[in-house]
């Protein structure tokens, strides 16, 4: 098995991922003809022997163009892979479980269209697609995940049979993508732990700026701005606008602070379904890790990192 | 790093047969002249900031304290002769504070508007990121529409109408970052940076900066300004130069390294802050020179590196971009 | 923005759309693939209507319509048992009709069986291949009824629609026409590929086995036989017997004899071959005297082969009988081609042997009116050629017509055609010559075979139809030998002279291209002759001599089939070779400043100042400038005009040459 995977690698330059943009160079576009080109060549064949036998001048005629035919499908199904430029695409990170999408981008640098082209990651599902002349074109490579981390697709095939089924033309290309794999969020995770650690606090009756809640009277050191003019229009006394904060709920998401049964990836799974329980809730969060501590935040950058941060535990 | 020092540097090619450039762009000239001998050592940033203005964008500065983001902003309002007004950004700050209030005039029984420091023509608004998503949005409405709404009522601003915000990028405890959406409403995006040590000896020997700034004389007429603004729309982008700036949006929308692509809008900023470079070079005529000239101001706060990719500054990205694309 | 689409990956939305998913098993057939594939076997079984049996074409169309209709219904196809019942009820149908299932026409209706069968159930894309390659297999199979060409132009119209169905198969989302042009495109890439193949596969005479015995039913022509009326019957087909290509000049018009079947024995009725002894020399006196031809023989199941009288050369894998009758080894059961040579002046039967003449005076003991007659003459005159001179003179002078319908004659024939009836064609006049010259004492016999011939003035060639059948005699004149004697040409001179058409009295019904006064009809059929004729030679007629004949006057001397082999190789190699060329070059329209501009580059390049991909023409003509101080002048000058043509709004062919120029002027000294 071993000296077989490694004599593949040589036979087709496998070298590891590779400098994008990748060129489809004619030595590295492979033809064989499908079953069905072995058919077709079984039947010019017989149509050769009919030929013969009956002094069909115009059976060897057409079974001269036919073979011909076979000859310039070969290269046409060549021409159909051969020069693509193949470079990575966008891979936007998934949660353990999900299908990774692993964008390709094919630019097709030719005055004609490319059709049919197949392409599959390894042990992924195929993916069709054409791409048209002097153009570009994306197509997401699906793969499905099992593991947090990293995940790289490997050896990606692109193949074709265009135009006529009868040669199968393929290449296998190495492109360097990688997708970000958090962990799968635990389906039935106990709540937040809201009151369970004790640093989580803040209140919603603090002095703020941001939204409106209520009016009391005028004292003389408060800013005109906050004057309610409208009441004073109205006839109404000196009025003071208040405004509450935008202060917010404070939660952190602690390792230490779980169950100490629980396994190292059961403690990521938990901590990631609250970590989007959090975000969803719009709270403050903060993630302690033993290798790591992200400090308190929100927002889709804190989001991510936090991800990140719980995907790439123990890297 | 050959890249970006040859990006920085000045298209000193002067051309001199084709074609012929009747430039009326001399007070420009002056101008950065005279800005560059009082804020030393930063004639890119200063051409930046001026291509920002004569593009009708606006322009947000990041950069620590003291680098000298105010006078920039001062000998800019000062030597292109329009006024000025600063804004210092509290948490505390209402959107009112910056639009102006309607106060009730108990002798005439009727509300009298009090215009805010928006209703300028040069604004500095400091630490942008302290004031509260609500006042940013306010502002960032008026540096949008060019006008203000207040009590149901809308008044416009002043032309030319020119903000600079500045941001402190390194103490972000308890301030409201600009959102991604929100960015984009600045043109472009630059970094002062420290001043080289020839730069820097000399600011520590000379005279003070601001008894400088209040020397000043303008350089021209506010209508000339708004002539000039107009010049840059007229400045020729060839269809080579349009697929470039194509190619370059492109590449970003497709490549790993970013999150995300630049936006249409993003790319049409890109091509007139480069006609207004190109007008600051003397020229009638887009070169691709201009678009990488601006690139790192305009795109480096539009692009950000795909997860996992180390951070890096809007520069390196801008410089990476550069050489991933060719000219087509 | 970012976190939206963060989030889009989990809902599982596909934000790109060209994507299609197939699966690992065959995929199954589209709507218009289907459409494909009815069109094909429509089209390609379209000429199988006139051969196949009625039964089996009605079958096929009912099976096709039904077929259709299940397509336009969406309905589903029909179950194993019934298509296995189907199969049974076919098979059983044409083993009625043919009694075996081996053999050509058995074959072909299998075929159409089989081509039905898998159109009932077809259903995933490997079916539909299936469909595709019986396609091309019937197409072939036209070629056993017809090679004419217009089946050629056929079938090269039915192949470019079987590829473009083909080529549906691959990709199910293109045009039609675009499939059309694309299989228009292949097939004109493969035929370079047919043709070397045609010219160099090594060429086997067929057959590899014995035929079935119907392979050569219907093939018109002389036969072995003669009586009353086979001639006259044969004269109304103006199908071609054979095409002459002379070296020189064509003989006179009453020279051309073309000799067929001889026949010595009469039985009273019909008269036929006598015992065949081979001669075994020819004399072969002054052949610069004789004309070099070259014969195109139609097939007619026979083995003998015409020539004109006399032959003094034999063609390879021929004999010539004592009776000078030239007789092929083989039937002749395809279109051949043999060089001859012959002298019209001759003389022949000088070794005649008293015991083989009497052959010739051997006679069935009815017709005793004639054989009165015969005995008088001998007695009244002196010489043999006396007796022949009064047979002539009495067809002359008694009232004798030419015609081609004549009365029936009873078994006393050759009495009621001589003295009551005097209506006959020239079998009638051979027959009774011959009889009454043996009843006279004096030798003869009956020649077959063709008189005349037309001469195409488009390509030279001289062609023999059926219409020229004709019968004459021999006799043998002691010192003269055998001498041709011809007793039509004493009643209707013009048929030798002039052909059929003028010696036939008006109202006679001829063949319709024979007619002589349609003079525009056959400069038409002339040319499509002459046309067809080509094609006959070079095409159809392209045999194991032939293609060694080609190739060594393309300078193959003795080709065997290792050369033939390897040169064919040789040239399918080339052949790929261009076309790889072909699949690898790109053809990319670019700007002609940018052109010029890149040409700077490739230049500068000597001196290791190529143009980066991504710099702009000031900064690479500022970094060219300060590498070389001396290009400063010119470099500037030249990324000015670049700058104006390629991002200014000049757009000036000066201009564009003169950038040109520049370049081309511009002096690159390498620096040591």
């Amino acid at each position: 098995m071993q000296a077989a995977a490694s004599f593949k690698r040589w036979l087709f330059r496998l070298y590891g991922p590779e400098v994008a943009p990748i060129v489809l160079t004619q030595r590295r576009v492979y033809v064989l003809p499908t079953q069905a080109g072995l058919a077709f060549a079984a039947a010019l064949g017989f149509m050769l022997i009919g030929a013969i036998n009956y002094n069909l001048s115009l059976g060897y005629a057409l079974t001269f163009l036919l073979a011909g035919l076979g000859l310039v499908t070969l290269l046409h199904t060549f021409r159909n892979l051969v020069q693509l430029e193949i470079a990575p695409g966008h891979v936007e990170p998934v949660f353990a479980g999900d299908t990774a999408r692993f964008g390709l981008q094919l630019h097709n640098r030719r005055n004609q269209g490319r059709f049919a082209i197949s392409l599959q990651v390894e042990g992924g599902s195929t993916v069709a697609t054409d791409a048209p002349a002097n153009a570009s074109t994306s197509v997401d490579l699906p793969l499905v995940t099992h593991r947090r981390g990293w995940l790289r697709p490997g050896r990606v095939t692109l193949a074709s049979r265009f135009p006529l089924c009868l040669v199968r033309a393929w290449s296998y290309v190495e492109p360097d993508m990688r997708c970000l794999v958090y962990p799968r969020p635990e389906q039935s995770a106990p709540p937040l732990p809201l009151s369970a650690s004790g640093e989580s606090g803040g209140s919603r009756n603090g002095q703020g700026t941001e939204d409106f809640s209520g009016l009391r009277t005028h004292q003389p050191a408060d800013s005109p701005r906050h004057v309610a003019w409208k009441a004073v229009a109205r006839g109404q006394q000196l009025l003071t606008k208040q405004f509450t904060g935008a202060s917010t709920t404070q939660v952190w998401l602690d390792w230490n602070a779980l169950p100490p049964d629980l396994g190292a990836e059961a403690r990521l799974s938990r901590l990631t379904r609250w970590l989007l329980d959090a975000h969803a809730q719009g709270l403050a969060y903060g993630l302690r890790l033993p290798t790591r501590e992200i400090p308190l935040g929100q927002g889709a950058r804190h989001f991510q990192d936090c991800l990140e941060a719980l995907a790439l535990h123990g890297d | 790093m050959s890249l970006l020092s040859s990006l920085s540097t000045d298209c000193s090619i002067r051309l001199k047969s084709y074609p012929p450039t009747p430039m009326p762009t001399s007070p420009l000239h002056a101008a950065i002249h005279h800005a560059g001998r009082i804020v030393l050592g930063k004639e890119h940033q200063i051409r930046l900031a001026l291509a920002c203005l004569l593009a009708r964008g606006h322009l947000l500065i990041e950069d620590l304290p003291g680098v000298g983001k105010t006078i920039l902003a001062h000998v800019l309002a000062r030597l292109l002769g329009l006024n000025f007004h600063r804004i210092q950004c509290t948490a505390d700050m209402l959107p009112a504070d910056i639009i102006g209030v309607s106060i009730y005039d108990r002798n005439s029984g009727s509300f009298q508007f009090h215009p805010g420091p928006i209703f300028a023509q040069v604004i500095l608004v400091d630490e942008i990121n302290r004031a509260t998503p609500k006042s940013q949005s306010a502002l960032l409405e008026a540096m949008e529409e060019h006008q203000v709404t207040c009590e149901g009522e809308t008044r416009p601003l002043p032309e030319p109408f020119f903000v600079i915000a500045t941001q402190n990028p390194y103490h972000q405890i308890g301030t409201f970052p600009l959102p991604e959406s929100q960015l984009d409403r600045f043109l472009m995006r630059i970094e002062m940076g420290y001043p080289d040590q020839a730069a820097e000896r000399e600011l520590l020997a000379g005279a003070d900066r601001r008894d400088m700034v209040a020397s000043l004389n303008p350089c021209m007429e506010p209508g000339e300004l708004i002539e000039l603004q107009r010049a840059v729309r007229e400045v020729h982008a060839a269809e080579a130069l349009i697929a470039y700036v194509q190619a370059l949006a492109e590449y970003t929308r497709r490549s790993p390294e970013y999150e995300a692509g630049l936006s249409p809008r993003a790319a049409l900023a890109l091509l007139r802050a480069a006609r207004a470079w190109a007008l600051i070079d003397r020229r009638d005529l887009v070169l691709p020179e201009d678009i990488q000239a601006v690139l790192p101001a305009v795109a480096g706060h539009r692009l950000h590196a795909a997860s996992g990719a180390p951070n890096a500054s809007s520069a390196d990205i801008a410089a990476t971009l550069i050489a991933a694309v060719p000219l087509p | 923005m970012a976190t939206s689409t963060r989030f889009g990956a989990r809902q599982t939305t596909v934000r790109r759309t060209a994507a299609r998913r197939t699966t690992a098993e065959s995929p199954a057939l589209t709507r218009t693939q289907e459409l494909w594939l009815f069109a094909c076997a429509a089209l390609t079984l379209l000429p199988d209507a006139e051969h196949a049996p009625v039964w089996l074409s009605v079958a096929f169309g009912a099976a096709l319509a039904w077929r259709i209709a299940l397509w336009w219904r969406r309905a589903a196809l029909p179950s194993r048992w019934l298509l296995a019942f189907l199969v049974a009820a076919g098979s059983v149908g044409i083993f009625l009709t043919y009694r075996q299932f081996f053999g050509k026409d058995p074959g072909i209706a299998l075929l159409i069986l089989f081509l039905a069968l898998k159109l009932l159930e077809m259903r995933r894309v490997r079916d539909g291949l299936a469909v595709i390659f019986l396609c091309y297999f019937l197409l072939l199979t036209h070629f056993l009824n017809a090679q004419g060409i217009g089946v050629a132009g056929f079938t090269l119209a039915a192949l470019v629609l079987v590829t473009a169905a083909l080529a549906s198969l691959g990709h199910s989302g293109r045009r039609a026409t675009e499939h059309l042009r694309l299989a228009a495109l292949m097939l004109a890439q493969a035929t370079p590929f047919m043709l070397v193949l045609f010219l160099l596969f090594p060429r086997v005479q067929g057959p590899l086995w014995g035929m079935p015995a119907d392979a050569y039913s219907g093939m018109s022509g002389l036969s072995d036989s003669m009586s009353p009326g086979s001639i006259s019957k044969l004269s109304l087909s103006s199908e071609i017997a054979f095409r002459v290509k002379f070296e020189g000049d064509i003989p006179p018009k009453p020279a051309l004899y073309w000799r067929g079947p001889v026949l010595s024995h009469y039985d009273g009725n019909t008269w036929r071959a006598g015992t065949r002894e081979r001669k075994v020399s020819l004399q072969d006196t002054a052949p610069e005297q004789a004309f070099r031809y070259a014969v195109t023989l139609e097939p007619h199941n026979k083995h003998w082969l015409f020539a004109l009288e006399m032959p003094v050369t034999l063609p390879p894998d021929a004999i010539l009988l004592q009776d000078y009758q030239l007789l092929s080894k083989t039937p002749v059961r395809s279109r051949i081609r043999y060089e001859m040579q012959s002298r019209i002046d001759f003389r022949t039967g000088a070794e005649e042997s008293t015991a083989s003449l009497q052959r010739y005076l051997n006679l069935p003991a009815n017709n005793p009116r004639t054989r009165a007659l015969a005995a008088q003459w001998r007695r009244e005159l002196a010489t043999d050629e006396a007796v022949i001179r009064r047979m002539l003179d009495y067809f002359r002078q008694e009232r004798f017509f030419y015609t081609l319908n004549p009365p029936l004659l009873d078994e006393n024939g050759i009495d009621q055609f001589l003295f009551e009836t005097r209506r006959g064609f020239c079998e009638h006049f051979a027959s009774a010559f011959v009889f009454t010259m043996r009843a006279a004492g004096v030798p003869a016999r009956i020649v077959t075979g063709y008189q005349g011939g037309e001469q195409n003035p488009v390509d030279g060639y001289l062609i023999v139809r059926q219409s020229d059948a004709h019968a004459w005699a021999e006799a043998w004149l002691g010192d003269r030998g055998w001498v041709r004697i011809d007793p039509t040409a004493a009643i209707a001179p013009s048929r030798i002279e002039a052909g059929l058409a003028s010696a036939m009295p008006a109202g006679e019904p001829l063949p319709f291209l024979v007619r002589a006064d349609l003079s525009w009809l056959r400069a038409i059929r002339f040319r499509w002759e002459a046309v067809s004729n080509t094609w006959n030679q070079w095409v159809l007629g392209y045999d194991p001599q032939r293609q060694r004949e080609m190739l060594s006057r393309l300078g193959m001397h003795d080709p065997d089939w290792k050369a033939m082999t390897a040169v064919m190789a040789t040239l399918c190699g080339f052949l790929l070779l261009g076309l790889t060329f072909w699949a690898l070059h790109k053809r990319i329209r670019i700007d002609p400043t940018l052109r010029a501009w890149n040409r700077l580059s490739r230049k500068l390049a000597r001196i290791d100042l190529a143009r980066r991909a991504w710099e702009g023409p000031t900064d690479y003509a500022q970094r060219v400038a300060h590498a070389h101080p001396e290009l400063s002048q010119s470099m500037e000058t030249i990324a000015a005009l670049y700058i104006a043509l390629r991002y200014g709004k000049l757009d000036g062919k000066a201009e564009l040459q003169r950038l040109r120029e520049l370049i081309t002027n511009l002096e690159i000294i390498a620096a040591q």
